[in-house]
């Protein structure tokens, strides 16, 4: 009776990404505390004691690899900021060695960062908005997932484009501004990466929970209730006013010669983002 | 007593459990029904998700033992799960005084 029981356990666990050394030992204990009670049919079907494995395992899981990729993400921006804060005098365009590669790196180097700290903080937001579920619907566990995986991805394209550009600008830049850069991007991809690969591991986890996910609404309640423009339900408005800020940030940072252009550019990027990116990390249904 | 009642209150009372002592699931979950009484009859393999839930958030920790001739995981309070533990007792009695000072 124990036996058959455990195989179909191990099957069902299987099913829902429960693998390797945590299944095993999943068996393991089921088995210890089904000899010592003898009663298979009060543990629970394999596939309900199956799903409740994923559901908590997952959630809790994605939430602390949301947490873990915020952390290292965190340290991460205030160093590039400081680092692109350090060049003096911005290298002329044409004095790559590859130009399309530079300009790609360029490119990288400017909205990666940019969508790293938007996807970013939408992930702690929503960690945060979890913080007590001991098992969330699927879907919202797979927002987390995205949102984490779509910081953490854009936070190496950030550091891979630096790298990239001060090689690439390396006879127009100081070269120790070139050096640091390399070792920068390369300590900084540590962390990032050691976040990317608990994150992988969490979604091979599947949960199972029935329910929708919640969106940037219920993530940022607190700040979006207290502005009065109806912001619920309504993301393009609420992209609009984001994309107002930053541009206005922009303007205020980049001053009189370079603001406006600066201005319009983060304008149409914030839109542009929101319209590639707006369904994937669950701004916009 | 309804799982659904339960529900939110699972992880105090496997955190109060363990406070006592070290135990392995079985254990767990007969103190569980014993201590309330039978009110807390959960169906057992929902209990192993929930143990091994809060030593991934760093409540408990466990390790390999052997009885009966059988390797068992026991677990352990952590100074963190105490900290927290502690915490969910003050609320838990908050919550009591003030719901008894209503209805009562």
């Amino acid at each position: 009776m124990i036996e058959p029981y455990l195989r179909e356990l191990e099957a069902e666990l299987g099913a829902v990404g429960i693998r390797g050394s945590l299944r095993r030992r999943i068996l393991a204990e089921t088995a210890d505390h089904l000899h010592e009670s003898g009663d298979a049919t009060s543990f629970g079907e394999p596939k309900l004691v199956a799903f409740r494995f994923a559901d908590e395992l997952a959630t809790s899981g994605a939430r602390r690899v949301a947490f873990t990729s915020f952390l290292a993400l965190a340290p991460a921006g205030i160093a590039y900021t400081v680092l692109v804060g350090l060049i003096r005098t911005w290298p002329d365009i044409a004095s790559a060695r590859l130009l399309p590669v530079a300009i790609g790196a360029a490119l990288a180097m400017v909205l990666a960062p940019q969508v790293a700290f938007a996807a970013g903080l939408l992930t702690v937001a929503q960690a945060w908005r979890l913080r007590s579920e001991t098992s969330a619907p699927a879907a919202e566990v797979t927002l987390l997932r995205r949102r984490a995986a779509v910081a953490l991805g854009s936070g190496v394209a950030a550091f891979a484009g630096i790298a990239v550009y001060a090689y690439e600008y390396s006879s127009g830049l100081a070269g120790w501004w070139a050096t640091t850069a390399f070792v920068v991007s390369g300590a900084a991809l540590i962390p990032i990466g050691g976040a990317a690969v608990a994150l992988a591991r969490n979604a091979q986890v599947r949960p199972q929970a029935a329910g929708s996910a919640g969106d940037v609404f219920d993530d940022v309640a607190p700040i979006v209730d207290r502005i009065p423009l109806n912001l619920r339900g309504r993301p393009w408005r609420f992209c609009l006013l984001v994309a107002t800020a930053v541009a206005v940030a922009a303007l205020i940072g980049g001053g009189l010669d370079e603001g406006p252009r600066n201005a319009v550019a983060e304008f149409v990027a914030v839109c542009v983002a929101f319209a590639a990116l707006g369904r994937f990390l669950g701004l916009r249904h | 007593m309804r799982a659904e009642t339960l529900k939110g209150h699972l992880d105090f009372l496997l955190l109060a459990i363990v406070a006592d002592e070290p135990a392995h699931g079985y254990r767990i979950i007969e103190a569980l029904k014993r201590r309330s009484a039978g009110a807390f009859d959960l169906p057992e393999g929902t209990v192993y998700p929930a143990l091994h839930r809060l030593e991934q958030s760093g409540l408990l920790a466990s390790s390999w033992a052997s009885g009966s001739g059988r390797r068992r995981r026991v677990y352990r309070l952590t100074a963190r799960g105490r900290r927290a533990l502690a915490g969910a007792r003050r609320e838990w009695r908050g919550f009591t005084k003030a719901v008894e000072a209503v209805v009562a």
